[in-house]
């Protein structure tokens, strides 16, 4: 375990390079995730925010650099420990990505039947606790992915994510597609979860509500790294880069800063 | 999950669970230990099941789930203890827990509340009655698919004739790409199976037919069935197999996409766009591919009538003149359109039927070309009567 200010470092991300043919997207990117905060990633669109969370998730392979996964370099991973580490995180498409020939339920319970030997009987019941835990109503159990709304997806693919109880969760851009109060709940419920779990969330968004009223911490991506971190009120009040200030002093950010709407209380 | 608060766990301490049940005076207590997550829950699950509720032998006595000796807890096993605690609860116990953290209570409290919800009950149907709601559903399913691919058909020869009216809207580019991709890039496959089997049929007649000295009869067999029935049959099934499933797919795929929907926003007829340059590409492109298929069918038989019968090219065309003539032709490749229209709507007829999923889009592929190679060989068989009936 690696600390660093007396908090656990789950994900340490040092020197990443990547580029997608001539255009190359970071050149060195440092980021330290720490455990049980929720952490927003924004950056101007083409600045490989998904991306980035993809080279984490071992999706995609960087050029260059290392990604240390609860103290483990990625890079020397056996596929074995990999795999013991991949149980230890869940993640959010951006659609929700459910399987689209099996129930809701069935979902739920690829994870478990994937990696554990539990009886049906305790599926089924962990699987309705995760259901009703992301706020679905219970008849939508046996729903395909295709007869639900897109916000009924995205908190689908959440319950399928928490399946195993994992240390983190990624979410790419849980907000986007859903109407101010499906969001606002969204915001609400991964606050919620994060507690009752003690989750680390790991959240790639554009939403700056969701950004003030429930991130701890912002990371920036700009300029081909990672330009600053810190909460979402000192980036407010200390930008010190034009694009920070234009995404947290605009009008948009105005609007949705603390002054006016609540933080939901961590 | 969440671990025990400021507290170092000796590693087996925590990875081993465990629990024992002792009595206390007046109070049951059930003594949790160790790592209580979904990595044990199975072991939790079964020694867990295995314990008896206690009975209270007076209303006073209690119950209390002691956890303070939990290093992790997740919610698979704050739902096994939970599961107990209301067993207990049930059985006249007051239950309540003891030695909880903070982020451990709420956690509990979660899953005690989420736990209550109702769940919907799924309906269980007779088998039989089951069955014969199958049955019904396949056979009002066949006479539902004639009646919407007559009115396809219907809308398409609508669309056609809005065309011939106004021919600019014709889509030339898409039209050209179909023809393309349905005829010129099938030309070897079709080629090659049509050689093949000329080639098969006439050693198979060679032998067959040598008891009864027969065996130069083979190539009037051959010629004949090559051209009325084989090269177009063949040529039929591959095209059914290659464009018809093709179609299917990528209208399938733009309806999944809302394209369809949005094309008839903007105005656009899909059937214009997207159904009449297909069907047409294949109207055009089967009867040339039946073409090559025929003559590729009268290749293999000669090949192989050298190799087995002895005759030389020459002799072999004579023999072909005298077996078949314009008719015998003619009776294989006025099947051609027909068939091309039969692929071409059952292709974009079932891409226009793909919904939602993934899932839909396979079964409709499938049942395309199913569907077209079965409704070909029906068009064979029909014209076979007909044919037969007028003399040809």
């Amino acid at each position: 375990m690696i600390f660093e200010s007396g908090r656990e470092v789950v994900i340490r991300v040092r020197g990443l390079a990547k580029s997608f043919g001539s255009n190359r997207i970071w050149t060195s990117l440092d980021l330290d995730v720490f455990r049980g905060e929720i952490l927003a990633i924004v950056g101007g669109s083409g600045q490989g925010k998904s991306v980035l969370m993809r080279v984490i998730t071992g999706l995609e392979k960087p050029d260059a650099g290392d990604v240390g996964l609860f103290g483990h370099n990625a890079k020397t991973l056996s596929p074995q420990d990999r795999l013991t580490i991949e149980k230890r995180w869940g993640i959010l498409f951006q659609d929700g990505a459910l399987f689209s020939s099996l129930t809701v339920l069935q979902n739920i319970q690829v994870p478990m039947r994937e990696h554990l030997k539990l009886p049906q009987a305790m599926m089924d019941d962990l699987a309705f606790l995760k259901l009703t835990m992301v706020g679905l109503p219970p008849d939508a159990a046996y729903k395909f992915p295709s007869e639900l709304s897109g916000g009924m997806r995205k908190r689908a693919g959440l319950a399928r994510a928490l399946a195993l109880d994992p240390e983190i969760v990624f979410l790419d851009e849980p907000t986007a597609g859903l109407d101010p109060i499906g969001a606002s709940d969204f915001d609400h419920l991964i606050r919620k979860l994060q507690q009752t779990l003690g989750l680390t969330v790991y959240m790639v968004t554009h939403d700056l509500d969701t950004i003030f009223t429930v991130a701890d911490r912002v990371a920036v991506l700009a300029d081909k790294k990672i330009v600053r971190t810190g909460s979402p009120s000192e980036l407010q009040h200390h930008p010190n880069h034009p694009w920070i200030k234009e995404y947290f002093c605009g009008e948009r950010a105005r609007a949705a800063s603390p002054g006016q709407r609540p933080r939901i209380p961590a | 999950m969440l671990k025990r608060d400021h507290q170092v766990v000796l590693p087996t301490q925590a990875r081993a669970p465990g629990f024992r049940v002792e009595l206390k005076g007046t109070t049951f207590r059930l003594v949790a230990t160790g790592a209580w997550t979904v990595a044990e829950a199975t072991q939790l699950d079964s020694a867990l099941k295995r314990l008896r509720v206690p009975i209270p032998p007076t209303p006073d006595f209690t119950g209390e789930m002691d956890i303070a000796g939990i290093a992790e807890i997740d919610t698979a096993g704050a739902w096994l203890l939970q599961r107990t605690a209301s067993a207990w609860q049930a059985s006249g116990l007051r239950t309540h827990y003891a030695g909880a953290t903070e982020s451990f209570r709420i956690l509990i409290e979660e899953v005690q509340s989420r736990g209550n919800a109702k769940r919907p009950v799924l309906e269980k149907q007779n088998p039989l009655l089951q069955f014969a709601d199958d049955m019904t559903r396949a056979l009002t399913g066949v006479w539902q698919d004639v009646v919407q691919l007559t009115a396809f058909l219907g809308e398409v020869t609508a669309g056609f004739v809005r065309m011939i009216r106004q021919p600019w809207r014709f889509r030339v580019t898409s039209f050209v790409h179909h023809l393309d991709h349905a005829g010129l890039r099938a030309v070897p496959i079709i080629a090659l199976i049509c050689f093949l089997i000329g080639a098969v049929v006439m050693q198979q007649g060679v032998v067959q037919l040598r008891p009864f000295g027969a065996e130069p009869f083979a190539v009037n067999m051959v010629a004949i069935l090559a051209l009325r029935e084989v090269g177009i049959l063949l040529t039929a099934i591959m095209v059914a197999g290659r464009s018809g499933s093709a179609f299917t797919a990528e209208i399938g795929s733009m309806k999944m996409r809302e394209e369809i929907d949005a094309m008839r926003t903007l105005g656009i007829d899909p059937i214009d766009t997207l159904v009449l340059p297909r069907v047409l590409a294949l109207v055009v492109a089967l009867p040339l591919l039946t073409f090559l298929g025929d003559i590729m069918g009268l290749a293999g038989g000669g090949v192989m009538a050298f190799g087995v019968l002895g005759l030389d090219f020459a002799s072999y065309m004579d023999k072909l003149h005298e077996a078949v003539d314009f008719q015998h032709f003619m009776a294989g490749m006025i099947k051609a359109p027909f068939a091309a229209i039969i692929i071409g709507l059952v292709g974009c007829l079932e891409g226009l039927k793909v919904e939602g999923s993934a899932e839909s889009l396979g079964k409709h592929v499938t049942s395309a070309v199913v569907k077209a190679i079965f409704l070909v060989i029906i068009l064979d068989a029909i014209f076979a009567m007909f044919l037969s009936g007028i003399g040809v």
